[in-house]
């Protein structure tokens, strides 16, 4: 419905999430090249892109190998004269941010914009990393929306930036931003054919080292001081008037937050929003807190806006009382919500809020005191499950558990450190798990194990391989092969010969890149044949040298796409009630959620509605007793 | 409208609670109504628990305050329970009969040999929700959805039971209109019979 709000070529209103108004703006801007990696919460912009890409045949997009690639290929097309856009969630940026420092200095030509997303209360990231240090730190203009008009809006405006100022522009926004759906106000939708243009007609100087840098230094303070009255005077730094002594400051949704708990408490403080971040409006700020006597700064994460405010205020109105996350009102922790929001304005003004909002959390706490908890698991059908249940399996008749060090990585495979495996010594950035085996492969007298998947493979892992190769380390290295970058939508990657929606791209060939590497020995495995995994497992584990098992078969979810694409039906399963013996191995150790116990004779009982067929329980269930339903 | 009507969806990766909110988004927006709605988009997996927060009117905020959902529509049974926080007093709750057991929960079940270890039952999901509401819509969605015609039509089922709810704020008109207009072609007339019987269970259960 709304990728058909994305298309349509006259300007109206749509519900739109602010990933897909994204989307629209900057093909109204007339962007010509985007490209990306997938993370959440921005991987709806890239997946509606793919969507559109043969719709409209005049602009080019690419699944870059990871954040850095995507941002140097739209920095590229913008020096080669077009628009162009990626987006990334926030630790994509620390991977791409060596490059942005860079592009910094010599800037651009045509607009180029980087939409880039937190993710307070970590929802789906490593960290609650707080990124808008980034655009302060590498002197490029920042801008926050609040909600899906505001991020169409600022799309379009950070074209016009970008070129005027030859900058790049980072649009930053929230998980709760990017994901909530508001009415929007669309433009009209005037598109020009792609052209290929000649470097001569558009050629500058792209390059930044010791003289040359210092010389762009001064140009890039020059830049931010001529951007400063267009950023000041920004509509998106607005004042909301209102009454009292006590005033508000904030930014992105929690501008929405303090909206609501205001008219909650039937109050109308004045309230500044900032929508440029870097640079910030200090006059607008400076002017609007002199005559106050308390301003409350409503931002989650750090005190970003906070600690420049009271910068300020030292200057205009030292005696201000500044009620934020110094003074421990609000937490730097988590995000924030209305009821977080209501309580400090209350609790500073002396009134309650309008809702006693503990009784709610409390009342519901000892309701939900029994339910039991509904932890993350792998998809049925998923062959992670069949891998890492193999990989136990090894390590137990190898008698080695206490005997290795596993490093995992990020991808579905990171939910190796919950129940039923609970075991990852490791997890912490993608391809990192190279790295961290380097270290302890030089101090620890244990096997070192690594793990990645395919997308993470070609995204960050390779420099750490071809390290732990060239110093002839003792390291085994399980690989993933589930054809897609599965956990953020089951996006194409070099693993696969599809480019955004769909088109032709070359895969890469994963078995003869590790033989070029030198890699010690590559064993492939199907994790289907989960029994037969055990033996090559142990004897690659058992190895000396760098070994590399790649288990091979692709994602549940994308095959179950493709079955359905050729007209296959998925094969269902179900318990031979009269073979099962209750030993319940595929309960223990495996976790599919396909999996539940008949309560009139404690069998187990495989649900049709969820079962994908994959008989990876019949493969561990030591009396065979899952089987495929005949005939369906 | 005056007034904010809120809706928490609540629900299981994989039973298509973001096309249920589409339909819903459409049915409003198509009456003219301003709608907001807070997503749970994240991870690809399947079987976790998923929301979304749903706000027609004069909603300013994505998401909606404890306490404050008029209505919370669940595919699950026990997914109604674990999002009560926001339910109002005397809210009204319309959730599929459906329960998706947890594996860890299985493995509890499966692993006490003296077997007093059981599944959390409707029962128990009912009797604690009856502590905060008496407007308790529990929906054999499925056996409904399979009487219409088709098992795959228990969004429609639940959509229905909406519809019998005296306040909600979209006509029972608009709400069938839109489903038709979002269901494939093929499956019209199911959903159509599984949104009038979805209608009358509902109704069955506010009297
Ligand atoms: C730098 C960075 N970019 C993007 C992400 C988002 N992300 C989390 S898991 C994942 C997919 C990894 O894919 P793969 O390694 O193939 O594992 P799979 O999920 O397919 O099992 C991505 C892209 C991230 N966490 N960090």
């Amino acid at each position: 419905m709304t990728v058909e709000d994305v298309k349509r070529t006259e300007n109206s209103k749509a519900l739109m999430l602010a990933n897909e108004a994204m989307v629209r703006a900057a093909l109204e801007a007339d962007v010509k090249v985007v490209a990306f990696y997938p993370g959440s919460p921005v991987s709806e912009i890239m997946d509606t892109f793919s969507e559109v890409v043969d719709h409209f045949g005049d602009f080019k997009m690419e699944i870059s190998a990871n954040e850095k690639v995507a941002l140097e290929t739209v920095a590229g097309a913008s020096m080669a004269g077009v628009r162009s856009l990626t987006a990334m969630k926030s630790v994509g940026m620390n991977v791409a941010s060596d490059a942005m420092f860079s592009i910094a200095y010599t800037g651009l030509k045509a607009g180029c914009v980087v939409i880039m997303a937190d993710d307070p209360y970590a929802h789906s990231s490593q960290s609650e990393q707080d990124s808008r240090y980034f655009g302060e730190a590498a002197y490029v203009p920042l801008i926050e929306p609040a909600n899906s008009q505001e991020a169409y809006e600022m799309v379009k405006w950070a074209f016009e930036v970008s070129e005027k100022y030859r900058t790049l522009v980072l649009l930053r926004t929230t998980t709760r931003v990017n994901h909530a759906r508001s009415m929007t106000q669309l433009g009209d939708m005037n598109r020009t054919p792609f052209e290929r243009k000649k470097w001569k007609d558009v050629k500058d100087q792209y390059f930044t080292v010791g003289a040359v840098a210092r010389e762009l230094k001064i140009k890039l303070l020059k830049k931010r001081e001529a951007m400063k009255e267009q950023f000041e005077n920004s509509q998106f730094n607005k004042i909301d008037e209102g009454e009292g002594e006590t005033g508000i400051i904030t930014s992105g949704v929690c501008y929405l937050h303090t909206k609501e708990a205001m008219r909650n408490l039937g109050v109308s403080l004045p309230v500044l929003k900032i929508g440029t971040i870097n640079p910030l409006p200090e006059s607008k700020i400076s002017r609007f807190m002199k005559d106050l006597d308390t301003v409350i700064i409503v931002e989650e994460l750090s005190p970003y806006l906070e600690t420049r405010i009271t910068a300020l205020a030292k200057d205009v109105n030292p005696s201000l009382r500044i009620v934020g996350k110094r003074d421990g009102s609000f937490s730097e922790a988590l995000e924030y919500n209305v009821p977080i929001v209501e309580k400090v304005i209350a609790t500073t003004l002396g009134v309650d809020t309008s809702v006693d909002y503990n009784r709610y959390l409390e009342r519901a706490a000892e309701l939900k005191r029994d339910l039991p908890e509904r932890v993350p698991v792998f998809c049925p059908g998923c062959p992670h499950r069949g891998t890492l249940w193999a990989f136990r399996q090894a390590l137990t008749r190898l008698r080695i558990r206490d005997d290795i060090v596993f490093n995992n990585d990020i991808g579905c495979y990171s939910m190796a450190f919950l129940p039923p495996n609970e075991f990852s010594d490791s997890m912490l950035a993608m391809g990192a798990s190279l790295g961290i085996s380097a270290g302890m492969s030089l101090v620890l007298e244990d096997k070192v194990i690594a793990m990645v998947g395919d997308s993470t493979l070609y995204h960050a892992a390779l420099p750490g391989i071809v390290n732990l190769i060239h110093h002839n380390s003792n390291v085994t290295l399980f690989v993933l092969d589930n054809s897609v970058t599965a956990m953020t939508g089951q996006q194409y990657n070099p693993n696969t010969p599809f480019d955004a929606g769909g088109r032709s791209a070359r895969k890469i060939d994963m078995d003869k890149l590790f033989e070029a590497l030198g890699a010690d020995s590559v064993t492939v495995i199907d994790p289907y044949q989960t029994r037969d995994c055990i033996d090559p497992i142990k004897e690659a584990i058992g190895r000396d040298g760098f070994n590399v098992i790649i288990s091979r078969r692709e994602c549940a979810l994308y095959g179950d796409r493709l079955k359905k694409s050729r007209g296959e039906r998925i094969p269902r399963s179900e318990n031979d009630k009269e073979t099962c013996r209750n030993i319940y191995a595929c309960v223990k150790e495996f976790y599919c959620p396909a999996i539940t116990i008949d309560e009139s004779d404690y069998k187990i009982m495989i649900m049709e509605t969820l079962c994908d067929g994959c008989l990876e329980c019949r493969q561990v269930c030591p009396v065979d007793a899952p089987r495929h339903i005949v005939g369906r | 409208m005056e007034k904010t009507y809120n809706i928490l969806f609540a629900g299981v990766g994989g039973q298509g609670l973001m096309l249920l909110s589409a339909v819903l988004g459409k049915a409003a927006v198509d009456a003219g109504l301003d709608v907001m709605t807070g997503e749970t988009h994240g991870l690809a997996q399947r079987s976790g628990s998923i929301y979304v927060h749903f706000r027609i009117g004069k909603p300013i905020s994505p998401l909606i305050p404890y306490g404050s959902a008029d209505m919370l529509i669940a595919m699950e049974a026990t997914e109604a329970l674990r999002y009560i926080e926001y339910l109002k007093d005397d809210g009204v709750v319309i959730m599929s009969k459906n329960i998706m057991h947890p594996v860890a929960e299985t493995k509890a079940v499966a692993l006490d040999k003296t077997r007093k270890t059981k599944y959390y039952t409707l029962s128990a999901v009912e009797e604690q929700l009856r502590k905060v509401t008496s407007r308790v819509i529990a929906l054999d969605s499925l056996g409904l959805a399979i009487q219409a015609g088709n098992a795959r039509t228990e969004n429609s089922v639940l959509i229905g039971a909406a519809a019998a709810c005296p306040d909600f704020p979209i006509s029972s008109e608009d709400l069938k209109n839109a489903v038709l207009s979002l269901v494939p072609p093929k499956t019209r007339d199911a959903n159509a019979k599984a949104f009038e019987l979805g209608t009358e269970a509902g109704t069955a259960c506010l009297q």
